[in-house]
């Protein structure tokens, strides 16, 4: 996994000040959705090669929620940025 | 009101004190517990702007009292007790853009300076201290080893953390473990 991650508020820092949360792309059912929708959205998970979009948490740092965009393959990162900035809320 | 008194015990009372490592003179490391004053924690509201002019005067007055970590997120710190009602005398300031939280009870801070003192924090951080890249009033939130702690500079050579109260002690041992190629005070103060 990518070693270093460029948080925007804090600069350059090891992976181990982080908590992954996972893919940021997935979206909260409405409450009546019905039970598939639900168990889709706690329990299944892409396992996706190649570029993907998570949540990190800075949790020893600035505490707050970035988005990373990185490669599971490659481990290159491409973007860091503030959750909040990113206008949803997933 | 509380029914009974809470008895104050600093949190490095017992932690090792004393002169350790190398017997060397030229970068020697000191390391000192500081008063457990007032630990305020001030969150930004959502919206209220940039408040870097306005939280330095939650603060006693003295340099370096009000520390930043994160966006709207600061540590206020003071070798002073304050009371609950000293402390809430202090929310008219913020005009609402802001709130105070008592942490007094829950992180204490540990003073390190001497020559080395950027070689000794390096071996525990990754977080670039070079003068240059963290001046004198800078502070970051990061680990020192496994243990959170916000690393402020004070001095050219000396910084403070600020560590949970329960982990201080088991900072203090290995910032004295890591201080002992260039010899280290630690003074607890008792």
């Amino acid at each position: 996994m990518a070693s270093l991650i460029a948080c925007p508020h804090c600069g350059p820092r090891p992976k181990e000040e982080f908590t992954v949360r996972g893919d940021a792309g997935i979206t909260r059912p409405a409450p009546d959705a019905g039970e598939d929708a639900w168990y889709a959205y706690v329990y299944l998970r892409d396992n996706p090669r190649g570029r993907h979009r998570e949540h990190w948490h800075h949790t020893s740092g600035c505490r707050r929620w970035l988005v990373v965009e990185r490669d599971t393959m490659t481990h290159t990162i491409y973007t860091v940025a503030d959750a909040s900035a990113e206008g949803e809320t997933a | 009101m509380a029914d009974f008194a809470l008895l104050h015990r600093p949190a490095l009372a017992d932690a090792k004190s004393g002169s350790f490592g190398a017997p060397s003179t030229v970068k020697r490391i000191t390391l000192a517990a500081l008063p457990e004053g007032h630990v305020l924690h001030v969150l930004a509201a959502r919206g209220s702007g940039d408040l870097q002019g306005l939280i330095p005067r939650i603060g006693d007055g003295t340099p370096h009292a009000a520390r930043p970590y994160g966006p709207g997120q600061w540590f206020v710190i003071g070798d002073a007790p304050l009371s609950s009602a000293e402390i809430f005398g202090k929310t008219p300031i913020l005009d609402g853009k802001a709130s105070i939280s008592d942490q007094g009870h829950g992180r204490v801070r540990i003073g390190i300076n001497g020559a080395a003192v950027e070689t000794v924090l390096a071996k525990g951080t990754a977080v670039d201290l070079a003068l240059s890249n963290f001046p004198v009033g800078h502070s970051a939130m990061t680990l020192i080893g496994h243990i959170s702690a916000l690393l402020s500079r004070t001095g050219k050579e000396s910084f403070e953390l600020l560590v949970l109260r329960g982990f201080a002690e088991s900072l203090w041992d290995e910032l004295i473990q890591m201080s002992l190629e260039f010899g280290v005070d630690a003074h607890t103060g008792k």
